[in-house]
């Protein structure tokens, strides 16, 4: 027990070790990365290893009793582990990490990283493995001149701003003999939202009443006002008339019932963890957000004026996340 | 529900390892194998975890158990490969991950190369290459999954196909060990041929194997048919119905004087897994420093042949003794067993009473058999104990072992020495080889004589009661001894042909690529004008056709990454991309022309101007609606605008 701790610690250095002079000798990356020949590493799977002693036996009985035909079949099956090789490593050479892009995600809860792989060669590539570090491997193929999008599993984190240090493509195949792998270094961020989690009622900002509009209009359908379209805004709210004018792509935005302005202040609250009064706090943005609250956020030294929407409440949760943390 | 394939193809993978030694190990182990890979693939549905380790390990004892009541030692080849069948299927059955699967192609591989150290044939050698494709198509699919049959095989078959130049130069030059590390397991069960005893009493339909026992090549013209005897063991022990080689009583070798003709040949014999090597009747020396010449001129190996064997050999066929016979050995080969075969041995009496000579007792037993109304038969009927009796004044029918033995034990009746030589008669000439094929249908046994002014003696008293068997192979005189197979090949003259020609096919197989040994690889180099090999120089040599056949196999599969060839717009494109770069920051992958030419002039307003009308341009002519008659001018025109243009500062 203890000395598989002790070779586990020793290993586990070497690999740390490993790693720095990869990132070292490879240089950080910039997206979208072609994997040239210079940064491809090749090695012999246990599988390639066990194909090894079998060649090295068979190559020893045919020596030993001056047998041709097992000599020959020593000799291209030896042939073959190196074609191999060749078409492990080419199977890798030239594959692009295209673009990789972590969206938040609540402490606790799973994260994913997407990252798409492109492939410019005229032959689709075998199973490439891709995983961030000490996560699960997740295999796809790739087409002829395509790019394929992969979900990357990551470790569920507390919250801040974490880099994904590097993403680890790799493959085995064909035959499974050797592996050919390679790190990129890329500069990714995974941005981990505070888990939301609090009872507390939801503050009202000064000059609102709870309850009531702060516009006094009197139905769900009137709007207030008029913003630029932004990505997955429904196409019901745009205002087709404007854009029929040759105005740009506005969208109308509408009070839904009972939606107040509020103001989540830090200082507000009392709960001496501060840990748990970013919870409270995150529990109400996301609360307003799905409201359809008019909200703003009074940290220490942040302060974020009302508003809504899914920047607002990204702004919000975002400045949650980092709060104490070592750029604030 | 899981993909099945690995598992299919990992069992497939053994089953041509098992299917490579079906007819070597016992018929009830491949049954039981191919029957726990056939329960297997049934069960693989199902979610049944298999028998419980107890049953397994309980099950493996016992089929340890059965191979050693068969051979007695889980030691040497048909042992070892009975075992390796039957673990290898037993593990089967708990196969569940890919790393079990892979087991089960390491074991494909393993009975692979058990099965090339068993035999090395013509006719294997494409099922080996089968059985290894096979495995390298199985090892994708296991390690690879979702891999499909077709692409498999394709691929291990591509692949194979480009190591084979690596294997054939590797097969060449690799240097040969000129012995071993350690020692040949000793013979197993004898596959053909002749054995070290002979009851012809007991053999009531003799089978004439069609297969080539060895082949010989001579230096000059061959012997004559008559002429042809290849001297095998020499059998002196009679119990009356059993002959046996027995343990001859020490005494020199007979000196040996060459009365005619000299032949020097070389002999390939095939495996036979027996000692006896076989030279033409007599044989001069010995031609191998791990072969005896024994006193009775025969040839017999330290080791049972395994593999085919290739020897230099001299032949007198006409010899003159000029020593005496001791007299333990004269007692030793005059013996009979006391009270059997009383019959015969009346009548040897009155033969020696007949004859005034040694000679004449001869002559006088083989007018016996020729005017006996024998029958030369490859049926005859079963002799009792007393086989000779029987056979000369009952059955009267018999082949070569008979009349053979009957006479020597003539011999013996009468005072005279004499022994039973087994071997073969006969050889069929192959024009397309150049050689003689003898056959096991060939084997034949003849007797000896001692007689005082000459030695010992061939005398062949098959050939007074069938005199055409001296030209005329067995095959020839019985042609329903022969299989169907054998018939149809001998009625047709171009079949006969074709089969000669497969023959030569195989002789030169076994001597050039199964017999390719060091001296080969000297005979090579020297071929190629390296007298006296350096290793260092050719483990040079060997370095540079390695790492150049690694180049040539990379640049071969590396040819379909390269991009597709860039159509002339797009390429003059990216050396004006690259060109901008270098006075403003360099295009981002998303950045359409209009937008970089907006970057290059905020960053250099001295060139909006022509940067702008570039990449407009270029805008126009990639999106644009081209007009068909000036596009291909256009197209030159922004090449050559692309490459005017200047970026230095005014």
């Amino acid at each position: 027990m203890k000395r598989s701790a002790v070779f586990a610690a020793l290993t586990g250095s070497f690999k740390t070790r490993l790693r720095e002079w990869m990132r070292r000798r490879q240089g950080p990356d910039a997206l979208p990365v072609s994997l040239e020949r210079r940064r491809l590493y090749i090695l012999p799977t246990r599988a390639g290893v066990a194909f090894a002693a079998l060649l090295f036996l068979m190559l020893l009985a045919g020596l030993n009793y001056g047998n041709s035909l097992a000599l020959f079949l020593t000799f291209l099956l030896a042939g073959f582990a190196l074609v191999s090789m060749q078409q492990c490593h080419r199977n890798l050479l030239g594959t692009a990490l295209v673009a990789a892009h972590a969206p938040p995600a609540f402490a606790g809860a799973a994260a994913t990283l997407h990252v798409t792989l492109g492939n410019r060669a005229l032959r689709p590539r075998l199973q490439l493995e891709a995983a961030a570090p000490d996560q699960p491997v997740v295999i796809t193929d790739l087409p002829a001149a395509g790019e394929q999008q992969l979900q990357l599993p990551l470790p569920s984190r507390a919250r801040g701003l974490w880099p994904i240090e590097r993403v680890r493509l790799s493959t085995a195949q064909p035959f499974g003999l050797f592996r050919a792998w390679t790190w990129v270094h890329a500069p990714l961020q995974l941005l981990v939202y505070p888990r939301p989690r609090g009872a507390l009622p939801m503050p009202v900002a000064p000059g609102n009443k709870p309850g009531t509009h702060s516009q006094g209009g009197s139905g769900a359908d009137e709007w207030l006002t008029l913003r630029p379209f932004r990505e997955g805004d429904s196409p019901r709210q745009v205002d087709w008339k404007a854009y029929a004018r040759e105005a740009p792509l506005l969208v109308k935005e509408y009070s839904p019932p009972g939606a107040d302005t509020r103001l989540f202040e830090f200082a507000q609250l009392s709960d001496p963890d501060i840990e748990a009064r970013i919870s409270q706090l995150a529990r109400w943005v996301v609360d307003a957000a799905a409201r359809g609250d008019r909200y703003g956020l009074v940290l220490p030294q942040v302060h974020i004026a009302p508003d809504r929407g899914p920047q607002q409440r990204h702004r919000c949760l975002a400045a949650l996340a980092v709060f104490g943390q070592a750029h604030a | 529900m899981p993909d099945s394939r690995p598992l299919v193809w990992s069992c497939a993978a053994l089953t041509g390892g098992i299917v490579l030694h079906v007819d070597r190990v016992p018929l009830w182990a491949s049954a039981a194998a191919l029957a726990l890979v056939a329960w297997r693939l049934l069960t693989a549905r199902s979610s049944w975890r298999g028998p419980p380790l107890i049953a397994r390990a309980a099950l493996a004892l016992l089929l340890v158990a059965a191979v050693l009541t068969r051979f007695h030692t889980l030691n040497g080849l048909a042992a070892g490969t009975t075992l390796l069948v039957l673990m290898a299927a037993l593990k089967l059955i708990e196969t569940r991950t890919a790393r079990d699967q892979l087991v089960m192609v390491w074991a494909g591989l393993f009975l692979l190369l058990a099965a090339c150290l068993d035999r090395q044939g013509l006719v294997r050698a494409p099922l080996y290459l089968l059985q290894a494709w096979l495995c390298c198509a199985a090892l994708t699919v296991v390690t690879a999954r979702g891999v499909a049959a077709r692409a498999a095989l394709a691929l291990a078959g591509r692949t194979l196909a480009l190591a084979a130049p690596l294997a054939a130069l590797l097969f060449l030059f690799f240097p040969r060990l000129p012995g071993a590390f350690w020692a040949v397991p000793r013979g197993e069960e004898a596959l053909t041929g002749l054995s070290d005893s002979m009851s012809p009493g007991g053999i009531t339909h003799l089978s004439s194997s069609y297969e080539t026992a060895f082949r010989a090549r001579f230096a000059s013209t061959p012997p004559p048919a008559p002429e042809r005897y290849w001297r095998g063991p020499v059998l002196h022990e009679f119990d009356g119905y059993t002959w046996r080689r027995g343990a001859a009583p020490a005494a020199a070798r007979q000196p040996l004087e060459a009365a005619g003709k000299i032949y020097h040949y070389s002999i390939e014999l095939e495996p036979s897994r027996h000692r006896w090597w076989f030279a033409l009747d007599l044989p001069a020396r010995s031609p191998d420093s791990k072969v005896q010449l024994t006193n009775d001129y025969e040839l017999l190996a330290a080791e049972p042949v395994t593999q085919p064997v290739s020897f230099e050999a001299l032949s007198y066929t006409q010899v003159r003794a000029s020593g005496s016979l001791g007299a333990a050995e004269r007692r030793h080969d005059t013996q009979l067993p006391p009270g059997r075969n009383p019959r015969a041995l009346v009548l040897a009496q009155s033969l020696r009473a007949q004859a005034g000579s040694d000679a004449a007792v001869v002559k006088g037993a083989l007018e016996f058999l020729r005017r006996g109304g024998f029958e030369y038969s490859l049926d005859p009927q079963p002799t009792g104990a007393d086989s000779v009796d029987d056979l000369l004044f009952g059955t009267r029918a018999g082949f070569c072992g008979h009349y053979a033995s009957a006479f020597v034990a003539l011999m013996r009746g009468a005072g005279l020495p004499a022994r039973v030589v087994t071997g073969y008669l006969g050889g069929e000439w192959n024009p397309i080889g150049g050689y003689l094929v003898v056959r096991q249908a060939d084997a034949h046994a003849w007797a000896e004589v001692w007689l005082a002014e000459r030695g010992w003696t061939r005398v062949d008293p098959t050939a007074v009661v069938a005199p055409e068997r001296l030209r005329r192979g067995i095959s020839d005189l019985f042609p329903e001894s022969m299989s169907a197979a054998a018939r149809v090949w001998r009625a047709s003259a171009w079949l006969t042909r074709l089969m000669q020609g497969w023959d030569a096919t195989n002789a030169w197989w076994n001597g050039h690529v199964v017999k390719f040994t060091l001296d080969s690889q000297l005979n090579l180099l020297a071929r190629l004008g390296i007298r006296d090999p350096d290793a260092r120089y050719l483990g040079w040599a060997f370095a540079a056709g390695l790492i150049g056949w690694l180049a040539i196999i990379g640049w071969h599969i590396g040819r379909d990454l390269k991009l597709p060839r860039q159509d002339a717009l797009a390429s003059a494109y990216v050396r004006l991309c690259r060109k901008l770069a270098r006075v403003a920051p360099a295009r981002v992958p998303h950045q359409g022309p209009l937008s970089l030419a907006a970057t290059v002039s905020a960053r250099r307003p001295d060139l909006q101007q022509r940067v702008d009308a570039l990449l407009a341009r270029y805008a126009q002519l990639r999106y644009g609606v081209p007009a068909p008659a000036t596009r291909e001018q256009d197209l030159r025109a922004f090449r050559r605008a692309v490459e005017r243009l200047s970026l230095r500062e005014p």
